[in-house]
């Protein structure tokens, strides 16, 4: 059996289970977001179709919720990569014991949970959208920084070595050499952040208060407290478009200094 | 630039690089003593020793990326020891060629050319001509390192090392992961393009054959200290070290003393192609007659090493690989009264 058979097969179940715990969720969401809601008791009326959560969605108090979820989100992701690129970029090279702690360094605050730096921050910064932003670029940060040490560890760097020595300055080989070999762990790492930042619920709900309220925590409180479940449906679904549209996006061949 | 510095031009005006007493040491452990030496414009020069020895270390000095403790690098009569990479103007082929994996072969070239600011269009066309120089296809130019062969990638890095012009080529064991074939072939061709380019170049290899085959000139390393400069012949039959006799090929080296050639003590080499095959009769006056019985027969092809003892003493011959002995078999051969070289007195026996 040659060894991409292999490969598919050991992949097979894993991938199996996932498309068998998302696909029916998606399906059900979907359906869901084109219903009417229910009078009563009920989520919705089975049945029933309508577009008003997604008119509703693009016109007036949505649309505000939208462009402040997309803002944000954005936020959260410039302000990681902000942060990850010099804190990881030394890393690149570490070995050993250097890079275990380093590793730890950068995990360990994240493996207490999510709600205990949180409450932290709820202690020591007013509420408002920044306490929220920096608590979601402190979430995400270890996740980003390990996908991007992933990607600059793979890179052979003798190459900014060879750049210098044709005769480029320091400079130059950072643009031209060391940001493009980057480019797709930054880029990754930038995608991590935004859909990240996209789906960010804890932070805005706990530190920013009704002001920075995001298309995640609007679809909760549609959903638990308003008992709007087709509106939440179709904030979901549209949150998984945006998503999914991030982790599609591909950085431009130029940025990547391609072959012509 | 070190103004105050006298300039070696007018003493060494060939010299187009000029180590002085280049030290340096790495975690508490000196990986070059005081080297000195000098490089010859348009020569080929070959820094040559075994793993260890100090040799990268020495073209990293060269290169502008270690700074020496102490010592003093000249570039073409000018004090550049604390010049950075970028103003040296040298050009390097690294071990394991660190192409640029996001550019093509011709953007790999051109990139000396434009960071000195040569427009793009100009320094493709500049790129080309090298490309022709270095014998690249036109086909694999716009194509991207990981989809080039592993002597197409020797091309592009020999050509980008060369497109802008360098006053020295620097090459770290360029051709250690080619398969023997194209390593002869690269060998040949780096040969020719150095000849056509007119560039001088040091060449660090811990091959013998390379050194041997490729240079004007040699400079051995051993442990951080230069053993031996001077032409390959020159290195090859009159070693000034056991060590070096070693290194360079089989070698004989006797310790023991031969009658009318060298005391007890005294370190004679004579290498294995001295010793001839034939039988008493043959001898003359002179000549020392060594008779034995075959130790060990390892099989090159077109001639076959022979280790046979004679007197005590384990030599090693060479005969023509269609009669080769077997173990076992007796060897009867003959050292010429003009073989060898009594290494501890620097002379012919």
């Amino acid at each position: 059996m040659n060894p991409g058979r292999v490969k598919a097969w050991l992949t097979a179940p894993a991938l199996g289970l996932v498309v068998a715990l998302v696909l029916p969720t998606v399906v059900v969401l979907l359906r869901l977001a084109f219903c009417r809601p229910a009078h009563g008791t009920g989520f919705y009326q089975p049945g029933s179709f309508t577009l008003e959560h997604f008119q509703r969605l693009f016109s007036g108090d949505g649309v505000a919720l939208l462009a402040f979820t997309l803002g944000f989100a954005l936020a959260v992701a410039a302000g990681v990569l902000l942060l990850v690129c010099p804190l990881v970029w030394p890393m690149r090279h570490w070995q050993g014991g250097w890079l275990l702690a380093g590793a730890l360094l950068l995990l360990a605050p994240r493996l207490a949970g999510p709600l205990a730096p949180l409450v932290a921050l709820k202690r020591v910064l007013p509420q408002g959208v920044l306490a929220a932003w920096l608590a979601e670029v402190y979430l995400i940060l270890p996740y980003a920084a390990l996908v991007l040490l992933g990607h600059l560890r793979g890179v052979d760097w003798t190459v900014l070595e060879t750049a210098r020595g044709l005769g480029a300055r320091r400079s130059q080989v950072l643009r031209r050499i060391a940001l493009p070999l980057a480019l797709p762990g930054i880029w990754l790492a930038g995608q991590l952040a935004l859909g990240w930042g996209l789906g960010a619920f804890l932070g805005p709900e706990l530190l920013a208060g009704p002001a920075g309220r995001t298309l995640a925590s609007d679809l909760h409180h549609q959903a638990f407290d308003n008992s709007r479940w087709p509106l939440a449906a179709a904030e979901g679904t549209v949150l998984l478009l945006l998503v999914g549209l991030v982790f599609l996006a591909r950085p431009p061949r130029r940025w990547l200094g391609e072959a012509p | 630039m070190h103004g105050n510095e006298p300039s070696l031009t007018s003493a060494e005006p060939e010299a187009i690089l000029r180590l002085s007493g280049v030290s340096f040491a790495h975690g508490g452990q000196t990986v070059l003593h005081g080297i000195d030496l000098a490089l010859v414009a348009g020569t080929l020069t070959t820094l040559l020793g075994p793993s260890g020895s100090g040799k990268t270390t020495l073209l990293r000095i060269i290169a502008g990326h270690l700074q020496p403790a102490p010592g003093t690098v000249w570039l073409g009569g000018q004090n550049a020891t604390h010049f950075p990479p970028e103003e040296r103007g040298l050009g390097m082929v690294h071990q394991h060629l660190a192409l640029f994996p996001h550019l093509s072969a011709r953007r790999n070239i051109s990139f000396g050319l434009e960071v000195r600011g040569v427009p793009r269009r100009e320094a493709c066309s500049r790129a080309d001509a090298t490309l022709d120089l270095v014998g690249l296809e036109v086909t694999a130019r716009d194509r991207l390192p990981d989809t080039l062969s592993g002597g197409q990638k020797q091309r592009v890095a020999i050509g980008r090392a060369l497109a802008f012009g360098p006053k020295l080529l620097l090459l770290d064991e360029p051709f250690t992961a080619l398969d023997r074939q194209l390593r002869q072939q690269m060998r040949g061709e780096l040969k020719r393009i150095q000849r056509e380019s007119g560039v001088t170049t040091l060449l660090v290899t811990h091959d013998q054959e390379e050194a041997l085959g490729l240079s004007e000139s040699i400079i051995a390393l051993r442990d951080g200290r230069v053993v031996q400069q001077g032409a390959p012949a020159e290195l090859y039959q009159r070693p000034r070290d056991p060590w070096l006799a070693g290194f360079l090929g089989d070698a004989n080296l006797v310790t023991t003393g031969i009658f009318m050639r060298s005391q007890p003590g005294e370190v004679l080499l004579v290498r294995p192609e001295e010793l001839l095959p034939g039988t008493r009769r043959d001898h003359g006056d002179g000549d020392c007659p060594l008779i034995g019985q075959a130790h060990s027969v390892s099989f090159r092809g077109a001639s076959c090493l022979v280790t046979f003892e004679a007197d005590g003493l384990f030599w090693k011959m060479l005969v023509p690989g269609e009669n080769s002995p077997r173990v076992g078999d007796r060897i009867e051969s003959i050292l010429p009264a003009t073989a060898g070289w009594n290494i501890s007195r620097g002379c012919r026996p």
